[in-house]
């Protein structure tokens, strides 16, 4: 699948609640991707005046491919996507992409762990294998979840959890992991979110004997493998390019206790 | 009207003054998906040294207002699988300059050798690698082993010879013709300034290797700066590099003296950003009624009108 790089206009840029937002744009050549891929995107809306301030894109998961519409769900957390949201219909926003390797095939039971931001990785992975599919989604509260109205329409198996307690059960997604791993046989885990959260999803797979991969979310400036600054240490040796290796690994991959 | 792009970067001829800054455009065929690579004047592909080399654990990259800060720490694939893998990947028609670093000055000799009898249009030594342990910028900044370092590159080499200088240091003058007088031929300039920026909520630094390089917009005036009292000391043409984004940034290194151009951190924000500039430039050229570019180099105007 060959990148782009258009200027894309936005077709909407909505509100989703909490710090949340859905921007959809319309990527005419868009060459189709893969379950895990992404996209950078330029921190706010491209104008006849150049702005070098953000200066670098912003790595962002393509969420789905809906309407004629790239869709990018994403969470306002610092300049770059408050600027981002400030794009309003008609105007253009910069897009390279899809980059990177997605989710691989896998068979039996698929387990998808999505906390925080890392939810919106997760959506074109339960669409492809939606019959073996279950969505574990985590936030802290909810207005925080992504995507959830979008995941129960795609009718996966669907739970729930939030650090306060106000939707789904109380306390941490991979509490959920867990209970579901007691009982499942030859299950894959797909995890994505908070460093963290994938360590713990890693080391509850292993513990039962599944596999695990993780969809990391390390801090970029080229998106295409070029500038080596997103350089994820590996368990044998050396570093992998989160963008052009990754963003997806099996986590037995990853040296965790050196991860930034 | 049709503007003459071509310029001759001491004995290298380029169909058009602008390049990619080593350590920004990988080893090229990263972009092909992006433009045609013969479109623009050439590549420097990514600094190589004897071995394959790991490079700084992370974080290795921030974000600061118009500009990136960062601590790669030079890893490459190493001399060899360069020319193995990466230089027969690119096609017939691109121009490839190979961008050479060592631990001390056997090493750079060791890499520029290996590089000889091989496709690449000349060799650029990198003297100013701001945030590598032992080699790089101090190679730069003493002109006794600056002129050790050109001698036995240019020894060792089979095609032009540019030495990339630092911008961390006092007098750039100075180090120009050190470099020109060991018989450089040409010059590069300015690598990426030794700087630091502090997380207020670790109170740690941003980068893991503590000190890094800026890059980008942000460092445009000091590199115009330094390509003017550089190219004003020597004879030998200039390269300059630093925060390029379009051909009205070119066409004022050209005036400055530079007889090529680099670009480095924009292909981050566009990976088409190369060729943007080359169009810029000649269609800036054309707008000003100048029929070939070497009319605009060193052009400056000081005195008053
Ligand atoms: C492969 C990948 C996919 C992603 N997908 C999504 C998504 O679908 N939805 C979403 O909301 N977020 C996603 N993220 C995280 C998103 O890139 C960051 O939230 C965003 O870059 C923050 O930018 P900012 O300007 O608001 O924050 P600032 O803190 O102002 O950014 C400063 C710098 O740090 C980088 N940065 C800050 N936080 C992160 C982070 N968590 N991950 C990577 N870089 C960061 C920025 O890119 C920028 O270079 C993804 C990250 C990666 C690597
Ligand atoms: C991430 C990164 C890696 C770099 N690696 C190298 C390198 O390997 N060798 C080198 O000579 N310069 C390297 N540079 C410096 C650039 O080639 C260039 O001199 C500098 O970034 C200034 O140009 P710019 O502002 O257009 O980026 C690197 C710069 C960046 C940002
Ligand atoms: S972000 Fe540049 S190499 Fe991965």
């Amino acid at each position: 699948m060959t990148s782009l790089r258009v200027d894309a206009e936005v077709a909407e840029n909505r509100d989703e609640g909490g710090a949340n937002r859905r921007l959809r744009l319309r990527v005419p050549d868009w060459p189709g991707s893969a379950p895990g891929q992404f996209v950078m995107l330029s921190p706010g809306v491209r104008s006849s005046v150049e702005r070098f301030d953000p200066l670098l894109p912003r790595p962002m998961a393509v969420y789905r491919v809906h309407d004629g519409c790239l869709e990018v769900l994403y969470k306002v957390t610092g300049r770059g996507t408050a600027l981002l949201a400030d794009a309003r219909s008609g105007e253009r926003v910069r897009v390279v992409g899809p980059l990177g390797k997605g989710f691989p095939e896998s068979v039996g039971k698929c387990l998808l762990v999505g906390g925080g931001t890392g939810i919106a990785s997760l959506y074109d992975l339960a669409a492809r294998d939606r019959e073996r599919s279950h969505v574990l989604l985590g936030a802290r509260s909810q207005r925080d979840l992504m995507g959830q109205e979008d995941f129960a329409a795609l009718g996966v198996a669907l739970s729930i959890a939030t650090e306060d307690g106000s939707t789904g059960s109380s306390g941490l997604v991979t509490a959920l992991l867990e209970r579901e791993l007691e009982t499942a046989t030859n299950a894959t885990v797909f995890a994505c979110g908070p460093t963290p959260m994938m360590r713990a999803s890693a080391e509850i797979a292993a513990k039962h004997g599944a596999r695990c991969f993780v969809s990391l979310e390390n801090p970029m400036a080229c998106g295409i493998g070029v500038c080596q600054g997103c350089a994820a240490p590996r368990a044998n040796g050396g570093y992998a390019l989160v963008c052009r290796d990754g963003p997806v690994f099996d986590a037995n991959e990853v040296l965790w206790e050196a991860m930034p | 009207m049709s503007v003459d792009t071509r310029v001759n970067w001491g004995g290298v001829a380029l169909r058009n003054p602008v390049l990619t800054a080593s350590g920004t455009f990988g080893y090229g065929m990263e972009f092909a998906p992006f433009f045609d690579l013969t479109r623009i004047g050439g590549i420097v592909a990514k600094s190589l040294t004897l071995e394959p080399r790991i490079g700084h654990p992370p974080a290795r990259i921030a974000e600061v207002p118009s500009g990136m800060l960062n601590a790669i720490g030079l890893e490459n694939v190493g001399v060899d699988a360069f020319l193995n893998e990466k230089l027969p990947a690119l096609p017939e028609g691109v121009t490839v300059v190979a961008s050479v670093f060592g631990t001390d000055i056997e090493s750079y000799a060791e890499v520029c050798k290996r590089l000889a009898g091989s496709r690449v249009a000349a060799l650029e030594v990198n003297a100013s690698c701001p945030h590598v342990k032992s080699g790089g910028m101090e190679f730069g900044q003493n002109p006794r082993v600056l002129a050790e370092l050109v001698r036995a590159t240019r020894q060792a080499a089979s095609v032009p010879v540019a030495i990339k200088l630092s911008p961390n240091v006092t007098d750039i003058a100075e180090l120009a013709r050190v470099c020109e007088g060991e018989g450089a031929d040409a010059l590069s300039l300015i690598n990426t300034l030794q700087v630091l920026d502090v997380d207020l909520k670790t109170r740690r630094p941003r980068l893991r290797n503590t000190l890094g390089g800026l890059s980008g917009p942000a460092i445009l005036p000091l590199a115009l700066r330094m390509v003017w009292q550089a190219s004003r000391a020597v004879r030998i043409p200039v390269c300059g590099i630093g925060g390029i984004q379009s051909g009205e940034d070119a066409a004022k290194f050209l005036l400055c003296g530079a007889t090529a151009v680099q670009v480095g951190t924009a292909n981050y924000t566009n990976p088409r950003a190369a060729l943007d500039v080359a169009e810029g430039l000649e269609a800036f050229a054309e707008s000003q009624g100048v029929t070939r570019l070497t009319d605009l180099i060193g052009g400056l105007e000081t005195e008053p009108a």
